[in-house]
């Protein structure tokens, strides 16, 4: 198994996670938003001696580096020739410090990089790969892999057919937790990629998308039961589709990360599944979710056609497995949801 | 003396301090008492105009400015931090928090002043 692990990006957190784990295969990081920028938030933006310095030594590690330059929206910067110039200066430079990859979303980058450079080109979870067409699209333009939208990460007739359609690698992103066919994910991502990119930068305060998805989740808790995550326990069941899971998270801890490390690369995680989850780390003290209380929820998501008010299942798998936590830190209870129903 | 005039002489007292030492006018725009559901506890303080370098040479005298400020709020000054701007030099805020055990875990694996990028420790006391 290749599992792909999120890097905060300075040397320190590197160093902490590779000595962490024997069981990283590559990390991946931000790269400078003055280029291109990225479609999350970021917590450093490493400049090219430490993107050099970084590489060599995960590098000595054994370990492969992939820089992440998937910003979804450019404002079409990307087309205008000091953008472009901009970029290939960009990309020539991390190509001669010896990156293995660059994740991007945009396709007219996809074939940028695939053109000019030798670096493998990583079409990035923004740019929602979710059918065999579209799958088949991104290897014509170059892609030399495809992390295919979590969205579909519990079809597995999507699955097996964009499996089947190409012959570039497939990587599944485990635990991004989005809710299942979000509305606010495009929105979402444009805004944190003028956020994280070039500029002008938006001066937002408070980010809507952010704090409406936890809202929702707060009322009606089975969302988080339908985010198309996947457990360390089933990915056994991916392995006909690919043997290289990406692990979200690069804003967290390398406690945090290499936690989940650990539960993947074991195949097996016992405590609160929200321990795992990325997007939603702030509910982590709200829910707890006994992670085997799932055993076996897969064969229903397996065959299940996702039609959420005729199935329902989720929702009564969200009234017997969460809880909710009340009181705080050594006085804390937790206390079973029930219902959900009615929460609405 | 109530919570909130605590605070805000606090407040005054701390930037008067940084600014009297850095010789630049140094904003600490909003000083907030927090309790996390963890459990963890204490205050940030959201500052303008302080940058990573006034930390690292000043360090010895900003550090004792904000244990006072901290321990005049009865916060046992164990853990005091800044946050900066990622990928920039600029503080956003300074921290001193109390931290719960799960927390202590996260901030207290690494070994070096900066677990994260965008956080610079300037006091962790380590426990038993
Ligand atoms: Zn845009
Ligand atoms: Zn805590």
């Amino acid at each position: 198994m290749k599992l792909y692990v999120p890097h905060v990006g300075h040397f320190e957190g590197l160093e902490e996670l590779l000595n962490g784990s024997d069981n990283i295969y590559a990390v991946y990081m931000a790269g400078s938003p003055d280029y291109i920028g990225t479609g999350r938030t970021n917590l450093s933006a490493p400049k090219l001696d430490e993107i050099a310095e970084q590489t060599e030594y995960a590098h000595s590690k054994g370990v492969k580096m992939e820089v992440v330059l998937n910003s979804s929206c450019m404002g079409g910067q990307q087309l205008t020739p000091e953008g472009y110039r901009a970029i290939d200066w960009y990309f020539d430079k991390l190509n001669t410090i010896g990156i293995d990859s660059i994740t991007v979303a945009d396709p007219y980058i996809v074939e940028m990089l695939a053109k000019d450079y030798d670096m493998d080109v990583v079409v990035s979870v923004l740019s929602f790969v979710d059918t065999p067409q579209k799958a088949e699209f991104y290897e014509q333009l170059g892609a030399t892999t495809i992390v295919v939208d979590p969205a579909v990460n519990r079809h597995f007739d999507k699955l097996e057919a964009i499996r089947d359609t190409v012959s570039c690698k497939l990587k599944l992103l485990v635990n991004e937790a989005c809710l299942y066919q979000c509305p606010f994910r495009y929105a979402h991502f444009n805004f944190f990629s003028h956020a994280n990119g070039p500029g002008p930068k938006p001066n937002v305060l408070d980010d809507y998308y952010y704090y409406k998805c936890l809202s929702l989740r707060i009322k009606d808790p089975q969302q988080i039961i339908k985010s198309p995550w996947i457990r360390p326990e089933d990915l056994k069941e991916y392995k006909h589709i690919t043997d290289t899971f990406k692990i979200g998270g690069r804003t967290h801890f390398v406690n945090w990360i290499l936690n989940n490390v650990e539960a993947y690369a074991n195949e097996r995680y016992d405590g609160n599944l929200m321990d795992l989850l990325d997007s939603i780390k702030d509910l982590k003290d709200t829910f707890y979710i006994p992670n085997s209380e799932l055993d076996g929820a897969i064969e229903q998501w397996k065959k299940c056609d996702k039609v959420c008010h005729k199935c329902g299942y989720c929702k009564r798998l969200a009234e017997k497995a969460i809880y909710t936590y009340s009181g705080s830190g050594d006085d804390i209870r937790k206390i079973p949801l029930g219902p959900v129903g009615d929460r609405k | 003396m109530s919570m909130t005039q605590e605070l805000l002489k606090a407040r005054t007292s701390l930037e008067n301090n940084l600014r009297e030492l850095l010789g630049i006018p140094v904003f600490l725009i909003e000083m907030d008492a927090f309790a996390l559901p963890c459990g963890c506890g204490g205050v940030t303080i959201n500052t303008r105009g302080l940058q990573l370098d006034d930390l690292e040479i000043f360090e010895e005298h900003i550090l004792k400015y904000l244990t006072d400020t901290v321990t005049s709020l009865e916060i046992e000054p164990s853990f005091l931090f800044a946050r900066l701007i990622p990928g920039t030099a600029e503080v956003a805020s300074i921290n001193a928090r109390i931290l719960c055990s799960s927390c202590y875990m996260d901030f207290g694996r690494g070994s070096g002043k900066q677990p994260r990028p965008d956080i610079y420790i300037m006091r962790f006391d380590r426990r038993e």
